[in-house]
């Protein structure tokens, strides 16, 4: 069974571009056009990973990763950024339970296979 | 004295007054009083002599008249006389006349009137005359004896009638009378003498009615209406008193006269004595003239000792005035040449050298303040004025880093806006390579145009990268390091393209560093990257690192290069300054913003074919301990 991901971003372009090629990379993309929609969706379909925007409308990514660790630990955290990440908010991002920062644009390839190792490393 | 000053000042002058003021008002005023005292008690003294005069002749007049009265008398009263007969009577009458040219008749009258002896000087008439109606007899035979009886004998001698009772012894009774004209030309002669004209004195003797007896100028006695002015005559007639005088303006000549009279005892006459005012008073007018010659001399004396006097107060004073005068001049060393005298004036002389010695100290030292103030005010105003520009500097600079900041801010908003589309279109391109790959028959042309599209995301990604990281203002996060293991890491983790040559020699020093490695790395990366740009074929970067200065690290990135011109050189660590056909232009800013963000500095030097080294010195750290093993991450 193909594992699940979770893209949470309110670009369309770029999240359904991105559902689509990890889809293509073999896995199960769920999306999420905001937070609140995003944390019912883990909540709710428990997936694998999770890779999200650190800014989104309604909330600040820091915020998102404290409500879903809440929920569950079990899920590799992704965290997307446009810009540098200065090192507190690296720091700050990677205690409230981010397992890996990407900065966009990203090599498809470089991140699937980070993703499956991370995946490898959690046992799954 | 030496020589007086040419110019007297108010001061003499005023001096010169004040000494006459002081000496001559009071004596003028004491001189005017004294002699006008003087005068006035002279010229009564004068009056009163003259008065005297008058009643002494008027006594002299007296014992004349009464002297030749007492000769009839004398005769009358013989004890024989009135039994006499008439011859005997006559001849003792001649006898008289003879003795006294001043008789001029004598006449023996009986008690009855009838004459009886008549003897005249000039008159030979022997006709017996009948006194019995002559008032005159009348009178004698009541009285005794009579004086009177005035007349201009024969129209030209004053002449007098006077007579005396022939007495009987025995019985006392009257038995006749002795009548005598007497001549008062005598008189006249009295008074000429009494008066010489060389006294410039007019007498005469008058009776109550104005009548001229007698005139110390005797032509006036003859003239038949001979008489006093009317004004003399005016105020001697009106006058009660015995005797008295004073001044009298004469109506007839003007003349101003001291006058004075005396009445005649028992006679009714006055005398009366005139002398000219100017003649009178030749005394207390000639005290008055050695009154005024005496303070002529006092004021040219005083005026000469108020000259020497003043003189010798101001010309010190004058001196001094000079000496103030060369002193306001700025001549500090004119000293008066004078020998002051020991007093006041002497002190406040040398008060004044004393001064005009301390104004030339004071003087040099204002002048040597203002020299110096001058020069301090030089000085500060060079300070200001570089400091000025120093501020200038600052400010420009100021507002070039907020400039900088401003683009930097704007080009960190549009690179992270930009990474979203470059993200997608990454995304897409991605999935339509997969799924041309996959496809049957994939076209080799689209494979290569996925290829340019992805080279072209990596590229504006790479822009992006330097924008971002030229306006990215983090904080410094610097850790103590070894240069030399620094520059190794970086160095073999760089990718250097086959036909460049990295060569590398490090200080062996190995000094610390306290540097933030990721900054540095970028800036280094930059540099490393640029020099194999220009080397499109072959060529050597030269990785170096020394001590120098003491203090410094210098680490140099060298290229074997084209090199750069001059005027490139100059703008070559300018944000935006490129000369490659793509380019940020911010690599080498940021070169030089790292060096500054290390209290370093960035340099560089360029030989035109030969190649270019850029050297960035920062700091040794100084007594750091050796940094800590990086943490694995």
């Amino acid at each position: 069974m193909a594992h699940k991901i979770l893209v949470i971003d309110d670009d369309t372009h770029l999240r359904e571009s991105l559902a689509e090629v990890l889809d293509m990379e073999g896995f199960e993309t769920l999306e999420a056009g905001n937070a609140k929609s995003g944390i019912a969706s883990a909540k709710k379909q428990n997936p694998d990973v999770v890779i999200m925007d650190i800014q989104l409308p309604d909330s600040s990514g820091f915020q998102i990763c404290q409500e879903l660790r809440k929920h569950s630990r079990d899920f590799i955290l992704i965290m997307m950024t446009g810009r540098f990440l200065s090192a507190e908010e690296k720091t700050q991002g990677l205690s409230l339970g981010a397992d890996e920062y990407i900065t966009k644009p990203f090599d498809i390839r470089e991140l699937s296979i980070r993703i499956r190792q991370l995946l490898g490393r959690k046992g799954k | 004295m030496t020589e007086a000053p040419k110019k007297r000042g108010r001061l003499f002058y005023k001096l010169l007054l004040i000494f006459l003021i002081v000496s001559l008002v009071p004596l003028g005023i004491v001189g005017y009083y004294l002699v006008n005292l003087s005068q006035l008690t002279l010229n009564r003294a004068i009056s009163r002599d003259q008065e005297a005069l008058a009643v002494g002749f008027a006594d002299t007049v007296s014992s004349y008249i009464i002297n030749f009265r007492n000769v009839l008398s004398d005769a009358a009263h013989m004890p024989d006389f009135a039994s006499m007969d008439t011859a005997k009577q006559q001849a003792l009458v001649s006898h008289i006349m003879q003795l006294h040219p001043a008789f001029l008749e004598i006449s023996v009258v009986d008690a009855s009137g009838q004459e009886r002896v008549r003897l005249g000087r000039f008159v030979h008439d022997t006709t017996m005359r009948d006194f019995s109606n002559n008032p005159l007899f009348t009178r004698l035979m009541r009285s005794g004896e009579i004086v009177g009886g005035l007349e201009r004998y024969m129209g030209s001698y004053p002449a007098i009638t006077m007579g005396v009772q022939i007495v009987n012894l025995q019985t006392g009774q009257p038995e006749g009378a002795i009548l005598a004209k007497m001549s008062l030309t005598a008189l006249s002669s009295l008074l000429k003498t009494g008066f010489p004209e060389t006294t410039h004195t007019q007498a005469a003797v008058i009776d109550s009615d104005g009548f001229l007896i007698a005139d110390s100028d005797e032509k006036e006695i003859y003239k038949p209406d001979a008489k006093l002015p009317d004004d003399v005559l005016r105020v001697l007639l009106q006058n009660d008193a015995k005797s008295g005088g004073g001044e009298l303006v004469l109506q007839s000549t003007g003349e101003r006269v001291l006058g004075a009279f005396a009445e005649v005892a028992d006679l009714g006459w006055v005398v009366y004595i005139q002398r000219s005012i100017s003649v009178a008073y030749q005394a207390s007018d000639d005290m008055l003239k050695r009154t005024w010659r005496m303070m002529l001399i006092v004021t040219v004396f005083v005026l000469f000792l108020g000259y020497a006097v003043s003189l010798v107060i101001t010309q010190p004073i004058q001196a001094l005035r000079e000496a103030a005068i060369k002193l306001g001049e700025g001549d500090f060393d004119y000293f008066p040449d004078l020998s002051m005298p020991n007093d006041e004036i002497g002190e406040l002389a040398h008060t004044f050298m004393q001064m005009s010695e301390s104004l030339k100290v004071k003087t040099a030292e204002i002048m040597t303040a203002k020299d110096e103030l001058e020069r301090l005010n030089r000085s500060l105003e060079n300070r200001v004025e570089a400091r000025t520009r120093e501020l200038r500097s600052a400010q420009d600079e100021l507002i070039k880093k907020e400039r900088l900041a401003a683009i930097g801010q704007m080009a960190s908003v549009v690179g992270h806006e930009i990474r979203n589309p470059l993200a997608v279109i990454n995304n897409s391109v991605y999935y339509i390579k997969t799924k041309a790959a996959a496809g049957q028959n994939p076209d080799p042309k689209v494979a290569k145009h996925i290829s340019i599209i992805e080279s072209e995301i990596r590229q504006a990604n790479g822009i992006i990268d330097e924008i971002l990281g030229f306006a990215r203002t983090r904080e410094l996060n610097p850790k103590v390091m070894h240069i030399n293991s620094y520059l190794e890491d970086l160095t073999m983790s760089f990718p250097v393209p086959p036909h460049i040559e990295l060569v590398k020699s490090f200080a062996p020093e190995n000094p610390y560093v306290n540097i933030d490695p990721d900054e540095m790395a970028q800036a280094l990366r930059n540099l490393i990257k640029n020099g194999i740009e220009v080397m499109p074929e072959h060529g050597k970067v030269f990785v170096r690192s020394e001590v120098v200065e003491g203090n410094m690290v210098r680490i140099d990135v060298e290229d074997t290069g084209p090199g750069m011109p001059k005027e490139t050189l100059e703008k070559i660590f300018a944000p935006f300054f490129t000369t490659k056909a793509r380019g940020t232009g911010l690599g080498l800013a940021v070169v030089k913003k790292v060096a500054d963000r290390h209290k370093g500095r960035v340099e560089v030097s360029s030989v035109v074919g030969k190649g270019t080294c850029f050297k960035i010195f920062i700091p040794v750290a100084q007594g750091a301990p050796p940094p800590p093993p990086p943490p694995a991450r």
